[in-house]
């Protein structure tokens, strides 16, 4: 009756302003579905594990030697020295590590497939520079034998996200390394959205040589800003139906847009920003971006010159993930020095990730990190093995923010673990066990725990 | 046409070491742990001597230099060889002007020595790895024939190039359009051809008949020339051993991912592999059985591996952590450090490789084991000469992590 009450008064005031009709009764509310295509993963079933005697690094910067921990009901239950659990498997994990499992924050594993047919190239949709409709989930295969790769790597989540060829590239999607027949059955439950965009050489690149917009690294600004005039303009319309709908009138719900639905959740904060731009000026024209449109700039990607602007990052709360040695392939990408993620990682309240991008690099991120930690130590700075782990867990959870879920050790977090033969950070280290939320998943001494794809299975 | 050709070979750019080395002290390195890359093994607390460019004494009795370093608790190998890349051919790979590696004429004369930049950064940076010598190698054109290889120093020097036209590179295998079975048979074709012309022109005096392409492949069947070919299939690769049976061929393959299902007949043929060990994904059809145990399990039947980087000019710094990865996948130690050392020498005729008297002294000495993460270059040396590891990186983190009051384009 309130409801009532405040739309007859709006009408004395005036029928035409309001578009307020009395006698009508509320349509039923347009809602748009966030989750149309929701999650189905489904843990293994697991018994309680206890991995006993192992060199622990927990992810929150903490080492702990001859330390156990404990999984529980798919959880981390405890960490700690001489626990003791009844029921437990026991797992004597004397001379070995035990980190937290590894998270990509970059791969397109999935969509860019092995074998690289053109049948499974599906991972950029290079047909207009703004596809902020399309999502990656939507072109994940499954079956591509890399999944198998990474998990025998440590790799027990992942963020799959469209190419760089558009400014706006679509929708990423975070999964759990888990083998499965459907994207639905890997998705990481409540794992927020991310969205692709890029900088620099790609996108103007490709619509350049086309004769289109953008062409050069303004026209990439320009096309970002009218991009997000559009989606202001559209959350504008979307909350006052909201709002108006909530006053118990019934206004007519604007047409819905695939593409700036999402760029709305962007700024709606609900899907974070991954952003490929490699260059220091570019990122900081990316955070004013972010600060003209009121949504947070989120991570860098293959941030290349981080490292000219680590108080900037820091400052504004932005992750940036890098490579240790990828140089020269393109000029954007010619002023790398190895010890970028230590230098980005020296500012205070920094968030500096190791990433990918790569079928291969992604089994090894442990290794890629080391690449860092050595360069970066024999030349002044003071880099731990717990400290440094951080880059490929936590400071990855906090990307795709999952940090509440995934990405360390403590009690409460999803019983996401690896057991590695020796120090993570050696070349000659290997993950022994993997674990996802307590179950098994790989075990390098029992083929029963080794998955195959599809696609190589009976090959010959 | 020819006589042209005829100048540019007289030009050729390769050039002895004698203007480099003439200059360099001798210097003994004591108490040093010792990966020769020969039959002597390791050697524990030895002292290696060398001068004029060339090692000249091991654990000698009495030990005469102008330098003397101690090596206690160090590593001493052979300098690191980086076996088909393209180091010096190319500065920025999306930057046109600065990528001599590809052009659809590469042709069976392709020599890219011609475009090779000896102050491309990234061959200081791939000194950072320990690599004393590249093979280079184009990555090729529209044809099968990818072009010639030369050899060269990593030390930046005008004069680094070692060697030009060595081996001839083919391209074979997986087409993207039309069949595989068109450069096979072109291969076998332009052989059978020059074989028979050989025959023809036995009676001939005039030898100036013969044009580039035919002494090419000339080279080519007298097993002068090694034929290069990058093949992944295995049921290419046995069709490319009958080819090397038939013509009686020195042979090299490279990248061979299947090899692994042929690994006795290519041991057999005796044909060495170059091959990247951290291919392990099903890439194509030709490449299902990639696999991280690869290298040890066709170094273990038998077969010369060479193990590399991927094809590049930039990352080839990291090859030490491909050997590493070789190891943990079960690679024997010695032959592991073999597989970039002495195996790429004797393959692409290079006199290094190995910590022997007589041979060239590119050595370097590590902090640890060589193949690790936490271990550096401590010090090396490229035909006896001390060569930096520092490159245009290091100034850029030095910039950046230098405090300076002025912007930072004042710190240099």
């Amino acid at each position: 009756m309130a409801k009532f009450a405040s739309c007859a008064v709006a009408i004395a005031v005036s029928i035409v302003l309001m578009g307020c009709q009395p006698t009508e009764q509320q349509d039923p509310k347009v809602t748009i579905n966030k989750n149309p295509y929701p999650s189905t993963y489904q843990p293994l079933v697991s018994q309680s594990t206890l991995i006993t005697n192992a060199t622990v690094l927990t992810g929150t910067g903490k080492r702990l030697n001859n330390a156990d921990v404990l999984l529980v009901d798919g959880k981390v239950s405890a960490v700690g020295v001489d626990l003791v659990a009844k029921d437990a498997i026991e797992i004597n994990a004397q001379g070995k590590w035990v980190t937290p499992g590894i998270i990509d924050v970059h791969s397109h594993l999935g969509v860019y497939p092995s074998p690289s047919a053109e049948s499974h190239s599906d991972g950029n949709e290079m047909t207009s520079p703004n596809t902020a409709e399309v999502w990656a989930e939507h072109s994940v295969w499954p079956q591509d034998p890399g999944f198998n790769r990474a998990r025998a790597g440590g790799v027990t989540t992942l963020q799959i996200l469209p190419g760089s060829a558009n400014l706006i590239g679509g929708r990423g999607v975070t999964l759990k390394n888990m083998p499965a027949t459907t994207m639905q059955a890997m998705k990481f439950p409540q794992a927020p959205y991310g969205l692709k965009m890029a900088c620099g050489e790609n996108p103007k690149g490709l619509y350049g040589k086309r004769k289109q917009a953008p062409m050069t690294r303004m026209g990439n600004m320009a096309g970002y800003r009218q991009a997000f005039i559009d989606a202001t303009q559209y959350k504008r319309a979307w909350d006052k139906y909201e709002a108006d709908y909530a006053k118990g009138l019934n206004p007519q719900a604007p047409n819905r847009d695939l593409t700036l639905d999402t760029l709305k959740g962007v700024l709606d904060g609900e899907i974070i920003i991954h952003n490929h731009c490699y260059k220091a000026e570019e990122m900081a024209m990316m955070i004013d971006l972010g600060k003209e449109f009121n949504y947070h700039s989120g991570t860098f990607h293959h941030a290349i010159e981080a490292y000219k602007i680590a108080d900037l990052l820091s400052e504004n709360g932005n992750c940036a993930a890098m490579w240790p040695d990828w140089w020269g392939f393109k000029m954007e990408a010619y002023d790398t020095v190895i010890e970028n993620v230590a230098i980005v990682d020296s500012a205070k309240n920094a968030c500096a990730i190791v990433h990918s991008d790569s079928s291969t690099t992604i089994q090894r991120l442990n290794q890629e990190a080391a690449k860092i930690m050595y360069s970066a130590n024999t030349n002044g700075f003071m880099l731990t093995e717990e400290h440094v782990i951080g880059w490929i867990t936590s400071n990855a959870a906090k990307s795709l923010g999952v940090a509440d879920k995934t990405g360390s050790l403590q009690a409460g977090k999803n019983a996401d673990v690896v057991i590695w033969n020796t120090n993570p950070f050696s070349v000659y280290a290997q993950a022994e066990k993997v674990f996802i939320d307590g179950a098994k998943v790989y075990d390098r001494d029992d083929e029963k725990y080794q998955a195959i794809s599809d696609f190589l299975l009976g090959q010959e | 046409m020819n006589k042209i050709k005829h100048t540019m070979v007289a030009l050729s750019v390769a050039s002895t070491l004698v203007a480099t080395t003439a200059l360099a002290q001798s210097v003994a390195i004591e108490n040093v742990t010792v990966h020769t890359a020969t039959d002597a093994g390791v050697l524990n607390n030895a002292t290696v001597v060398f001068g004029n460019g060339k090692i000249t004494a091991i654990n000698p009795s009495v030990i005469s230099a102008q330098t003397v370093i101690d090596g206690k608790g160090k590593i001493l190998t052979p300098g690191f060889i980086g076996a088909l890349n393209t180091v010096g051919l190319v500065e920025v790979g999306q930057v046109k002007d600065s990528r001599d590696t590809r052009d659809d004429k590469i042709d069976i004369l392709f020599d890219p020595s011609f475009a090779f930049n000896p102050k491309s950064t990234a061959i200081a940076f791939a000194r950072k790895g320990g690599l004393t010598t590249s093979v280079v190698n184009a990555d090729g054109g529209e044809g099968i024939f990818a072009g010639q290889t030369f050899n060269t120093q990593m030390n930046g020097e005008w004069d680094s190039i070692l060697s030009n036209k060595g081996a001839l590179v083919v391209h074979l295998g997986a087409s993207h359009e039309g069949s595989r079975a068109v450069g096979m048979q072109a291969l076998f074709t332009q052989l059978e051809d020059a074989k028979q012309a050989l025959i023809d022109d036995k009676d001939k005096a005039d030898t100036d008949a013969v044009n580039d392409e035919s002494k090419i492949l000339n080279a080519v069947l007298s097993g002068d020339k090694i034929l290069a070919v990058k093949v992944d299939r295995a049921s290419d690769i046995l069709t490319l051993l009958k080819l090397k049976q038939h013509f009686q061929l020195q042979l090299v393959l490279i990248g061979a991912a299947d090899a692994v299902l042929i690994a006795p007949q290519i041991a057999a043929a005796n044909v060495p592999v170059v091959m990247n060990g951290l291919r392990n994904l099903p890439e194509s059809f030709d490449s299902l059985h990639n696999s991280l145990d690869n290298a040890a399990k066709l170094q273990q039947a038998g077969v010369k591996v060479i193990l590399t980087a991927s094809h590049g000019a930039h990352s080839i710094y990291a090859l030490r952590y491909v050997v590493g990865s070789a190891v943990a996948n079960g690679m024997d130690y010695n032959a592991a450090l073999k597989s970039v050392t002495v195996n790429a020498a004797t393959t692409f005729k290079i006199d290094a490789g190995v910590v022997a008297v007589g041979k060239r002294a590119d050595l370097v000495l590590w902090s640890g084991d060589p193949f690790e993460y936490s271990t550096q270059v401590d010090t090396m040396w490229i035909g006896g000469e001390q060569q930096s590891t520092t490159s245009r990186h290091d100034k850029l983190r030095d910039r950046y992590t230098t405090e300076s009051n002025m912007p930072r384009a004042y710190t240099r």
